[in-house]
């Protein structure tokens, strides 16, 4: 009896997590190899089996580009963290002297109640906003490593957030809750920036692939 | 290149999968030639990351196949070793050679 080829696919979220951390010119030949083995696995072992696999083989490989990131890259990697950085102070000192700038120009202060929740809100949206802009910044420099870099980058203001906060934690209260949410919604967005990026990167990259044969 | 330039333990294996696979050397076929012979899973993401830093030391060389519909519509890159490939994969083989020449690694550490 001939084996009938697999019409089962892998797991997306497998694929877009490998898709997600493969360098451009390794993308090609690592999916097709996972496709490959998973297509092969699936018709002789069963889907559930295949699907096991693929998630392991994932996962591995996803551990294996992160630590070669560190390995081949180093100094694109902390130079773009060390730049992300300067952006930073550079983005909230600017937006927050902006806010409230604007907030003088406009007169809000002669009402409290509007004044506060201005200039709450509005950092907050600057919160938010700043790092995901800032993560794209940075992802477009790290051409190739954009999920290494701004994991990595998150991961540092996270742990730097986090430390500031305890070390404030007497002066917290309930009014400080959306702020200290944003504080670590901030890292994520930097991920979602450089995740971003990628993504279009990666697309761009299919296109010429899509002529070749 | 440096006479001292010797390969990694698994430089030294993927190597070694190449010249058994021959024309056949693409990640699919070294990922398994890997596991059945040293019963060892590894993980594409290894086998690529190791590759390409022996390309970049020019001991291997890699060209583009052409798409499969089981790949998804993707390319196989086939690998082979080159001439500094082969001398480095014997250099390293002569100084295991000479390194355990002499032991009794099955009676004395066993």
């Amino acid at each position: 009896m001939m084996t009938k080829p697999s019409l089962v696919q892998p797991p997306r979220l497998a694929v877009w997590l490998v898709n997600l951390f493969t360098p451009y010119e390794q993308s090609e030949s690592i999916l097709g190899d996972l496709f490959e083995e998973f297509s092969d696995l699936a018709s002789k072992s069963g889907e559930a089996l295949a699907r096991r696999w693929f998630w392991r083989q994932s996962v591995k490989t996803v551990a294996h580009l992160i630590a070669t990131g560190f390995l081949v890259v180093p100094w694109l990697i902390a130079g773009t963290v060390v730049g992300g950085w300067l952006l930073c102070w550079v983005f909230y000192w600017s937006t927050q002297k902006a806010v409230v700038a604007l907030l003088y120009k406009y007169q809000v202060y002669a009402h409290i109640d509007a004044y506060v929740f201005w200039l709450i809100y509005a950092v907050l949206i600057e919160r938010l906003i700043e790092p995901f802009i800032i993560g794209c910044i940075i992802a477009v420099a790290a051409k190739g490593r954009e999920m290494v870099v701004t994991m990595t980058f998150g991961l540092i203001i996270g742990v730097w957030s986090g430390a500031g906060l305890a070390h404030f934690r007497p002066h917290w209260s309930e009014s400080n809750f959306p702020l200290l949410l944003t504080t670590f919604v901030s890292p994520v967005m930097f991920v979602i920036g450089g995740g971003i990026v990628r993504e279009i990167r990666s697309a761009m990259s299919r296109r010429p692939s899509a002529t070749h044969s | 290149m440096s006479n001292r330039d010797y390969l990694g333990e698994f430089e030294h294996i993927v190597v070694l999968a190449l010249l058994r696979l021959g024309d056949r050397a693409y990640g699919v076929t070294v990922r398994q030639e890997i596991e059945a012979r040293t019963s060892r899973e590894v993980s594409i993401g290894a086998i690529y990351a190791t590759l390409d830093r022996l390309e970049a030391k020019g001991y291997v060389k890699s060209r583009l196949g052409d798409p499969t519909p089981e790949r998804g519509g993707r390319s196989k890159r086939f690998f082979r070793v080159s001439a500094k490939g082969v001398k480095a994969v014997n250099r390293t083989h002569r100084a295991l050679q000479s390194m355990t020449s002499g032991l009794d690694l099955v009676r004395s550490y066993s």
